[in-house]
Order: C-alpha cells, then structure tokens, then sequence
C-alpha cells in the first residue's frame, strides 16, 4: 500500500477541507479518468482497492495512473482507553481530496469496458467522485 | 483558414463579484493583450465564444476581436475552467500579426491499428498529446496525424515521425517520444496470474489421475486378496 518512505512529522493536525482542487483537475496522462466531486479523506486502502477493481476488469491492455498520495497520517487511541496521555498512535495514512481533483487515470483502448472499470473503482472510494474524458467539450 | 467574428464589449469592472455576475448573464470575462498594447478587460457572450471555438480549427481557431468598433486579429491563449463544473470561467486573447510567427499547441491524433502490440496483449501509451509549433497564423494546422500501424512492443514514435505541414516547425527534440508500444505492468502481472492458475489446475489433474491410478490398483489388490479368501 501507498504510504511516505520518511515524514517530519510523525502526527499532523486534521485540518479543515475547504475550496475546490488548485490542481491536478485535469486529465494528463491517460485518456479517462475519475474526479472527486466532493471533498475527503482517500485511505491508502480505499485507493489500493480501487486501483486493484480497475486493474482486474481491464485485465490486460491498459494503464492505470494513481494521481494521489496518501501522505497525511491518521492517528487512533486504542480502545476503551481513557481520555487525556496525548494523542493517538499513527493508524492509517490518507489523502486529502478536494473537489475537481482527478484521483486516478486510466488508458484502455475500448471506452465501454474503461467505463465498467472506473465505475466499479468509484464504488471503492468514500467520496462521490465521476468518470471524466481528456477531450472536453466546449 | 476563415476568421471569425466575435464581439468583445469593454469596460467591465473586475473583481470575483462583478466577475460572477457577468457568468450569471451568460458572458466569460476575459482579457486581451499581446504585440506590445496595453492589456484590455473584456466580456465576450458565451455562445459566441463557443460557437467560434467549436470550429474544425479546433482552439487555435483565428478569431477577428471587435473590441468596440477596432478589430483586432486575436487568437485564445487560454481557457479557465471551473474544476468541478468544467464551464469556461475565463478567456485570454492574445492580439497577433498576420505576418509574424506565433508559437500555438496543435493536438496530436494517433491513425491506425498498432496490429503487433495488440498481439503482444500490449498497448499504445501516448505520450505527447499536442505539439508546440512555430507558424503563421494562416498555416496553423488543426491536428497534426500519427500512424501508429508500424509500432511494435518497445518501438516508439518520435516527433522526428511526424509530417508537419510546409511553413510549420517545431522546437521540440525530434527525438521526443509521441506514442510509445508498450506491456503494461499490470498485464504481465495478469498474465503471470493466468500461468500460474493454469499450472496450479494442471498439476492437481494430474495428481487426480494419479490417485485414481493407485485407487484402482489398490482396489485390484483387495479383489485379489479376496479371491485368496
């Protein structure tokens, strides 16, 4: 699973997610690709499952790019643990997602079975996220 | 290449707010600038724009600007899109001379069926999708065309491949990658996948032959003991 080689900083606040992407809202490498619609936290589980749905309903012939990162790290107290003592130990790590951010990308040389595919990965994914195309109409 | 007319008004305030309520109306605010002049805040209305856009030049179509009674040869440099909506927020202008190179991006359209990658269970991974090419207005080409016929696993094409029309050039490498033929990661790992799930069944079919050659010759042997009894 994705996750940082090294950080600086073991625990990180949670932060507030507001606005939409700056960037990465485009379709850069491939030719289809799925866009959050709304903000989120991607698991580096969620977006190994769904990398893992896309790969295995293409199965042979195309490409899959992964457009983000999980690098924020999710802390957790342990169960039925008092209150207080600091902060949680580091538990998953995620990716913080706006809206308009491509999340994943894909090359395959029939449209139908591409769509199939990014509909079962978006099935993965905790966020309402939509299949986009690179050519845009106007 | 025939130029089209689009009315640009200005004298528009800037700012998000009266940016918005100009969408609102219908209309993208934008800008004009180049060939040394001041740069202009205009508002063009959307289904012009659009309709002048959506042309067989494609985006580098050559647009005459009336901005205000002066018309102005201009082309669009660029295009904001809102990132979740994917209408156009903004437009730039740039004002060009009839007789003076300018520098645009021209798409790049793959031709043909790459025949030996397909076999090969491979793909053709493009990986230039527009090229940047020096030429006169008039000489902008709308797509510049690949033939991918010829590539095979390993083999790519190179700018050097492409035609490019006469009073076009380019300042890319020519050796710089378009489309590359190409086994993916994931289908040599599917691949392993299908080999190993066949040796796995070959194996246990031989092994249930196996058994059963023994559970009959064991069965033999009971029938031989009984017929001592």
């Amino acid at each position: 699973m994705l996750m940082p080689k090294k950080v600086r900083h073991r625990k990180h606040h949670r932060g507030r997610t507001r606005g939409t992407a700056k960037g990465g809202t485009t379709v850069t490498f491939g030719e289809y690709g799925i866009q959050a619609v709304e903000p989120g936290w991607l698991t580096a589980r969620q977006i190994e499952a769904a990398r893992i749905a896309m790969t295995r309903h293409i199965k042979r012939g195309g490409k899959v790019w992964i457009n983000v990162f999980p690098d924020k790290p999710v802390t957790e107290k342990p169960a039925e643990t008092r209150m207080g003592s600091g902060k949680g130990n580091p538990e998953r790590w995620v990716a913080v997602v706006k809206p308009g951010r491509i999340l994943f990308e894909l090359s395959y040389g029939d449209e139908v079975v591409a769509r199939e595919a990014i509909d079962r990965a978006i099935q993965k994914l905790p966020i309402k996220a939509r299949f986009v195309e690179r050519e845009e109409a106007l | 290449m025939p130029e089209l007319v689009l009315a640009a008004d200005t004298g528009r305030l800037t700012g998000t707010r009266p940016s918005r309520r100009l969408r609102s109306e219908g209309k993208v605010p934008g800008v004009v600038y180049g060939m040394g002049q001041d740069a202009q805040s205009v508002a063009v209305d959307w289904p012009a724009l659009r309709k002048a856009l959506t042309t067989e030049a494609g985006l580098n179509a050559l647009i005459d600007l009336d901005v205000d009674g002066a018309h102005q040869l201009s082309i669009v440099k660029e295009l904001q899109r809102h990132p979740v909506r994917r209408e156009v927020v903004h437009v730039d202008f740039l004002r060009i001379d009839p007789d003076v190179e300018i520098q645009v991006d021209v798409p790049i359209t793959l031709v043909g069926e790459a025949r030996e990658v397909i076999a090969e269970n491979g793909m053709v991974d493009q990986t230039m999708f527009s090229l940047s090419v020096h030429s006169r207005p008039d000489a902008i080409p709308s797509e510049l065309v690949a033939d991918i016929s010829a590539l095979t696993v390993g083999d790519s094409l190179r700018v050097s491949d492409l035609s490019l029309p006469t009073g076009v050039r380019t300042e890319v490498e020519a050796d710089e990658a378009i489309a590359i033929g190409m086994v993916t990661r994931s289908t040599l790992e599917s691949m392993a996948e299908d080999e190993a799930a066949e040796a796995l069944a070959e194996a246990e079919s031989e092994l249930g032959e196996g058994g059963e050659a023994a559970g009959e010759a064991d069965q033999a042997e009971g029938d031989a003991t009984g017929d001592d009894d």
